[in-house]
């Protein structure tokens, strides 16, 4: 399956935005456990997923050509 | 207020202190209002490790944001009685000393103004999707972390 992944702040210095082929796979808590075995740097750092532009807050399910954004901790003010 | 309408927060480059003039002038007409509030957020040259900061610049995922924006503005117009309220949020470079958040709620009274005004910076500190890079003297940077 494809995924559009969009990175922002320090994320975005390690991942890049990009179309993203993965393993098909059921939810989002399945695909951040494939996206810390991708990018390392995820591990340990906290950050939140958005899927097609809402918050994710417990496991959502995963479709073909969804949209990921992935945040880390929000600084503005 | 069930009809859907998304305003634009984010203003590129940094706030003037013209356009903040002009918009509290364009509140002299709305004679119902007997208080306002305004808070505005300034680039601070904060020191870490002997570099200072010289800029913050800011990215955003501006959808998100401002989907969430209008979810406050929703829920903060059904707890407060405000006449109005406006908010912009600098995106790009903001130097030190310059004005990159502007939250200004007006109300009859003074009390749901400044009330109104403070939960709006909390939570748009707290909820919606911006960042900021800290930018020092010596062109190295971090990611600014709010407390």
């Amino acid at each position: 399956m494809e995924i559009q992944l969009i990175s922002f702040g320090k994320i975005s210095e390690f991942m890049e935005s990009q179309k993203m082929e993965i393993p098909d796979m059921s939810n989002t808590d399945e695909l951040k456990t494939y996206l810390e075995q991708c990018f390392p740097k995820l591990v340990g750092m906290k950050y939140k997923l958005a899927l097609n532009k809402n918050m994710v807050q417990t496991s959502q399910e995963l479709k073909n050509n969804d949209t990921i954004a992935i945040m880390p901790p929000f600084s503005g003010g | 207020m069930s009809e859907k309408k998304i305003r634009n927060i984010f203003i590129e480059g940094a706030i003037s202190p013209s356009f903040i003039a002009d918009s509290i002038a364009g509140h002299s007409s709305k004679t119902t209002i007997g208080g306002h509030s305004i808070f505005m957020g300034q680039v601070r040259n904060d020191e870490v490790d002997g570099k200072l900061v010289t800029a913050i610049e800011y990215t955003a995922y501006e959808d998100l944001a401002l989907e969430k924006m209008h979810e406050i503005r929703e829920e903060i117009f059904a707890r407060y009685p405000l006449h109005c309220m406006h908010v912009h949020h600098s995106l790009g470079n903001i130097k030190t000393g310059e004005i990159c958040l502007f939250v200004f709620t007006s109300a009859a009274h003074r009390k749901p103004a400044i009330d109104a005004c403070t939960e709006i910076v909390e939570r748009i500190k707290a909820e919606l999707p911006i960042w900021g890079k800290e930018i020092f003297d010596n062109k190295t940077h971090q990611w600014k972390e709010n407390k």
